[in-house]
């Protein structure tokens, strides 16, 4: 699609642009989930962008563009725009329990079905399962989305927010046990755990 | 501190969390792997966290540039000097 009201690209903007459309999906995916809403991810893709379009000359033809880019990325969340926009926000919440949606789901009799895990995920669409990430706080919310929507390591999660690695792994740990349980609050909530559970044959 | 020879129900359990996010080592990877064979309450356990964690990936992953976002973007990006 070209930008309505914008010059045509010159061969430098072409260059760019041609490295960036094929990031951009998962690039919004990433500010979206960092940011937990569509205006804040909006300025974030669009300042992570700019910056990366004034810093194209340093980056090397021929290296990982899309690696580079997320680094630019979450840079800037982290080392700016988390600290203006999203100061002191920091919130306490209970702890939820180990093998919370395990547990849950042996209640509403789903272990009893070849594919349990199955079971609950047919019934949890992608709006669920944002609407459970974006009510958890910042810090496990930020974690989770580096280790589940970025797939790094917690080394790599450790270096982008300059937290020790013990810490990333304590907020991830309790990040997962604290989606589990936000994820079934939005499942009962939109009605999304009633109807029929498979039988053994995993037949409704 | 020195491994074990081998793990039991809540020593596995509580390394399930790093087994899943692939951050144990070589060692103890084996370990996990050598009580989940043996274990089919662990291997339960095991299984339907290591579904609801990719189900969950999945998910996060399905998303899309909105058009609208995408058009403000480029324009924004034609016409910023280099």
């Amino acid at each position: 699609m070209v930008a309505s009201g914008s010059p045509p690209p010159d061969r430098r903007h072409q260059e760019f642009e041609a490295l960036l459309l094929p990031a951009l999906d998962a690039a919004w995916g990433t500010a979206l989930r960092l940011t937990g809403n569509a205006g804040d991810a909006e300025d974030l893709l669009q300042d992570a962008s700019l910056l990366a379009w004034r810093g194209f000359g340093s980056f090397e033809p021929g290296s990982n563009f899309r690696a580079w880019f997320f680094r630019i990325l979450t840079n800037r969340y982290f080392s700016n725009w988390r600290k203006q926009k999203r100061a002191g926000t920091t919130v306490e919440l209970e702890d939820a329990p180990e093998l919370y949606l395990y547990t849950r789901a042996e209640e509403l009799g789903l272990q009893r079905t070849p594919d349990p895990a199955g079971q609950l995920l047919s019934r949890l669409d992608v709006e669920a399962v944002e609407a459970a990430l974006a009510a958890l706080p910042d810090e496990f919310r930020e974690v989770a989305t580096l280790a589940f929507v970025q797939d790094l390591s917690y080394q790599e999660i450790a270096d982008q927010m300059s937290i020790p690695v013990g810490t990333v792994r304590s907020r991830l740990h309790r990040g997962r046990r604290l989606l589990q349980r936000a994820l079934w609050s939005v499942a009962e909530e939109r009605g999304l755990l009633r109807g029929p559970v498979a039988d053994s044959t995993g037949e409704p | 501190m020195p491994l074990p020879d081998r793990l039991d129900c809540e020593e596995t359990f509580l390394r399930l969390d790093d087994y899943l996010d692939r951050e144990l080592d070589a060692a103890e990877r084996r370990l996990v792997e050598e009580h989940l064979a043996t274990c089919d309450v662990c291997t339960a356990e095991y299984r339907f966290e290591a579904a609801v964690l990719e189900g969950l990936r999945e998910r996060l992953r399905r998303v899309r540039l909105p058009a609208e976002v995408r058009v403000r973007l480029l324009s924004r990006l034609r016409n910023a000097a280099p």
